[in-house]
């Protein structure tokens, strides 16, 4: 675990246009463990709700005998928040304006998070 | 639940139900319990509140001792099957402390949220303090015993 490299792929993910922060996030304890956002975003908030929404998932891909969950994706009026799963159980997530390249986004974590260990 | 006073049921419900608690205490400093949720009996209520403003007492202490300007913020003991949160905050009525024990469905970060709502709830919600009142032997016994039936109920 290396916290240069975490700041390094999170400078990677807030580069995409309208992404307005992203967290290196521990699931199993819903705290932020690296951080690189903008002002304004409640980052431990994100990190604690984000954790639940990430092993409710967990849960539901448990129950119906999918047991491995790799990309959460919470789209909302004014923007995403996108959790994406790493090693160790931490989880890179990015919280984002509605205008953002999504498609782009979910390839570029999916890509990023199994970095994170 | 069980409330001392009734203004605080409403923040202790939601830090309860948000955080999806297992048991939590709030008390003051000195360890007088002022609201209850989950404990049956009123012997655990009385020893988690001791214990719980004890080992806060101590981190401070401990903070003191390693140079911080302030206690700190929060004391979290993480078990295998559940976890507690243990942390001071400041109301109206002085230092009180909230003890939170939390299970697999929860996690520390949901606690430490919901439970930073729960005391600026307080806050703005607790009614100004009155001036202590000179207790007095006759009335201390019959008083303790209305708190007591507040925070467990029974006769």
């Amino acid at each position: 675990m290396n916290p240069e490299r975490w700041q390094r792929l999170l400078d990677d993910a807030t580069a995409i246009s309208g992404v307005r922060g992203a967290i290196v996030v521990s699931a199993e304890d819903g705290l932020v463990v690296h951080e690189a956002a903008v002002e304004g975003l409640e980052t431990s908030d994100v990190a604690a709700l984000a954790s639940v929404v990430v092993r409710r998932a967990e849960s539901i891909a448990t129950a119906s005998g999918d047991s491995q969950v790799r990309l959460c994706t919470l789209t909302a009026e004014n923007g995403t928040v996108i959790a994406a799963q790493g090693e160790h159980g931490l989880w890179l997530v990015a919280v984002t304006e509605p205008d953002v390249e999504l498609g782009r986004l979910r390839l570029m974590l999916g890509v990023l998070a199994p970095a994170l260990g | 639940m069980r409330v001392l006073e009734p203004w605080l049921a409403e923040p202790l419900g939601e830090l309860v139900r948000e955080s999806s608690a297992r048991l939590a205490l709030v008390m003051t400093s000195s360890g007088q319990v002022v609201g209850q949720h989950g404990f049956t009996r009123s012997l655990d209520v009385m020893a988690a509140a001791a214990l719980g403003a004890g080992i806060l007492a101590t981190t401070g202490e401990l903070a003191r001792l390693v140079g911080s300007s302030s206690d700190f913020g929060a004391v979290v003991h993480h078990g295998a099957q559940q976890g507690v949160w243990l942390a001071g905050f400041d109301t109206p009525r002085g230092r009180w402390v909230a003890l939170v024990v939390f299970g697999r469905n929860s996690t520390v970060g949901l606690v430490r949220m919901f439970f930073q709502r729960f005391a600026a709830s307080v806050r703005e919600v607790a009614p100004v303090p009155v001036p202590d009142r000179e207790v007095l032997a006759e009335g201390f016994e019959r008083e303790l015993d209305a708190s007591l039936r507040a925070l467990f109920g029974g006769g």
